[in-house]
């Protein structure tokens, strides 16, 4: 390809890259340094803003809760998306069907989703777990107050909105397994369970690192399906960053702007760290694929 | 509800939003020398402030001008008063909201229970259809820890004399007053659902709709949708009132008055002369008749019992509401105690030390 039509076909992306990624992370560093209002020019502050937030504890509250989230919800939608691929890979003429139905929760926009996911929980609109709850003898949850089953809420709705993208990478994943691998694990009398843990598992490490690397960043930007799944997150100590962000610079008539893009900085990096392990693998491969 | 509405060459574009977006957008449009608005729907509490900061065009002139025309001298007095600051008119009063009580009329007959007038007639109402097994948590009010828990807390101040702030800007949330209010609201607790503090308005209405909740107190405007049998098939039972008083010897009612009206930003490009004749001709008569019972439009004698299912609860909740205090730092006062009263509410913390945590929080604002 000459350099002519190389810029040709990929100007347009990086011009496109360049005003909704970059410049929006330009300002995002420059109000971190500053104090600003909407509409107002900033006033240089040094790292005042990254002091207040690292200082906040309720900013320190929100990271942990967030990174928590994260990693339980990360760990349940790998295994859990692993399990129903594997069932779906081994359906035949049903697997449309199935994969459309399936799909349902990830094609809902996330806030009206968590809308209809929170009234299984919620009594004034049926609160049917609660039920189901109350006739196997158990006591009233409060699903919504208590920080525990307020956290359980959270990361079952973030597990039943994202399995669908992690269960179909993974199908995909599996669909490239050869058929010759599990011949030859079956002619040497491997179980299934072995199968999978020596064989099919190492194959698609490549998908699963993908799966992770994408519902990692995901599951650390969790926002908007917090506000109907818990509606009293900063009491109770169940915030996410992005949450705390929206309130700080944002909710209510806030205008913390710098604060705000201070914690945005300090989110990129956080993002950075928990993503290391997985480029570095990516890394890796690439320099054993040269 | 309409998104647009089109006369002549002029066409109004109105995208209908929820209470805390608004909030949001108009902070945003207000903050540059353009704006996205060219009316903005403003209310009494943050007149102060956005005047103070010069955010509004002042209408003086313009209502001078057309105040004939647009028969706005039938606009309430009062209304039009909380419109206006320092002196100068900085929106067009368009409807009321006030606190009024919707209660279970069939259950009140049923157990032979009166009106409740104060917290602890409610208390004494709960506990007798507690006590018939009637329901497990009888009053339902809006606590949202986000949002509407502060009303109702500058409400209960209200009752007894107070609101947060004095008109000169001194913060009164360590006083008498803010104990007792809290301590009146916390007597409350035990008979509501547990999980209050995750209540909005339309959650309360909900366990009217039930039949999980046999008071409530919410803005009239929330009233109208409990009389529709569409919404509920209790819509028959409901009886209205006004909001009790905290406590028996309170001068005023549990209750806050919020006035909305329509403003001219700033930062608007159009002709101020066609925006406030747009303005004037949504809070017109025949506007103001067609909006009864959904709203309690601003023109004088609108509402009465014969239009409107809560129209007596509403006249008399205006008439024992506290006037409002004005001041410019009421709305950040509010907003920076917001999360401390909801740890005093569900019992995390002290009265005392959630006084002493919300007072340092209000000085800090108030300077």
């Amino acid at each position: 390809m000459k350099p002519r039509e190389f810029w040709l076909l990929i100007g347009p992306s990086v011009l496109v890259m360049g005003g909704l990624l970059v410049l929006p992370l330009i300002r995002t560093i420059q109000w971190s340094l500053q104090n600003v209002h909407y509409g107002t020019p900033g006033t240089f502050v040094g790292l005042s803003n990254f002091t207040a937030a690292l200082t906040d504890p309720r900013f320190g509250r929100a990271v942990l809760f967030t990174v928590i989230i994260t990693v339980i919800s990360v760990a349940i939608l790998l295994v859990l998306g692993y399990l129903v691929a594997t069932g779906v890979n081994m359906l035949t003429v049903s697997r449309p069907v199935v994969l459309g139905i399936l799909l349902i929760s990830y094609v809902l926009p996330q806030l009206v989703g968590a809308v209809a996911f929170s009234w299984l929980f919620d009594d004034n609109f049926g609160g049917v777990v609660n039920h189901v709850i109350a006739f196997f003898g158990g006591p009233k949850v409060l699903w919504f107050t208590d920080p525990v089953p307020n956290a359980i809420l959270i990361i079952a709705n973030t597990v039943w909105q994202m399995l669908p993208f992690a269960m179909l990478i993974i199908l995909a994943g599996l669909q490239g397994v050869p058929a010759e691998l599990r011949e030859a694990a079956r002619i040497d009398g491997a179980s299934a369970i072995q199968t999978h843990w020596n064989i099919i598992i190492p194959t698609i490490r490549g998908v699963l690192g993908f799966v992770t690397l994408i519902t990692i960043m995901d599951v650390l930007r969790i926002f908007d399906s917090l506000i109907p799944l818990s509606p009293q997150a900063q009491a109770i100590g169940n915030e996410s960053i992005m949450l705390y962000v929206y309130s700080v610079a944002f909710a209510n008539g806030a205008q913390q702007l710098g604060l705000g893009s201070a914690v945005n900085v300090l989110t990129i990096l956080l993002i950075l760290v928990m993503l290391t392990p997985f480029i570095r693998g990516i890394f890796k491969e690439a320099k054993v694929a040269r | 509800m309409v998104s647009s509405c089109s006369k002549g060459k002029v066409t109004v574009k109105h995208d209908p939003i929820d209470f805390g977006g608004q909030v949001t957008k108009t902070t945003a449009t207000l903050s540059g020398d353009t704006g996205s608005y060219d009316i903005i729907e403003t209310y009494g509490f943050v007149i102060p402030s956005l005047a103070t900061d010069k955010k509004l065009v002042a209408l003086d002139d313009l209502y001078a001008k057309y105040k004939d025309k647009y028969d706005l001298g039938s606009l309430s007095e009062s209304m039009r008063k909380a419109m206006t600051y320092d002196g100068h008119l900085y929106a067009i009063p368009m409807q009321g909201q006030m606190f009024v009580m919707a209660y279970r009329e069939d259950i009140f007959k049923k157990l032979n229970l009166p009106v409740p007038k104060t917290f602890d007639d409610m208390i004494s109402a709960a506990k007798a259809i507690t006590a018939a097994k009637l329901m497990d948590h009888p009053i339902a009010l809006p606590w949202l820890a986000t949002g509407d828990i502060t009303t109702s807390f500058e409400a209960t101040m209200n009752s007894l004399g107070q609101d947060f702030v004095t008109a000169d800007g001194k913060v009164t949330l360590d006083t008498p007053q803010a104990k007792q209010a809290l301590e009146s609201m916390r007597a409350l607790v035990p008979y509501m659902d547990p999980q209050v503090t995750t209540f909005d308005q339309p959650k309360v209405q909900q366990q009217l709709y039930n039949g999980t909740a046999a008071m409530a107190i919410m803005f009239s405007g929330r009233m109208n949708d409990l009389t529709l049998s569409t919404n509920s098939k209790l819509s028959k039972d409901f009886g209205f009132a006004a909001p009790p008083k905290a406590t028996g010897d309170a001068k005023y009612l549990y209750d806050r008055t919020s006035i909305d009206g329509w403003s001219i930003p700033f930062n608007t490009k159009l002709n101020h002369d066609m925006l406030f004749s747009m303005m004037s001709a949504a809070v017109n008569e025949r506007a103001s008749k067609a909006s009864v019972p959904a709203a309690y439009p601003a023109r004088e004698g609108m509402v009465t019992t014969k239009n409107s299912p809560y129209g007596q609860a509403a006249n008399d909740s205006i008439a024992g509401a506290m006037p409002p205090v004005v001041s410019p730092i009421l709305a950040d006062v509010t907003n920076a105690i917001q999360p401390i009263l909801v740890q005093v509410l569900t019992g995390k913390l002290s009265v005392e030390d959630g006084m002493t945590q919300m007072q340092a929080a209000g000085e800090k604002i108030a300077g």
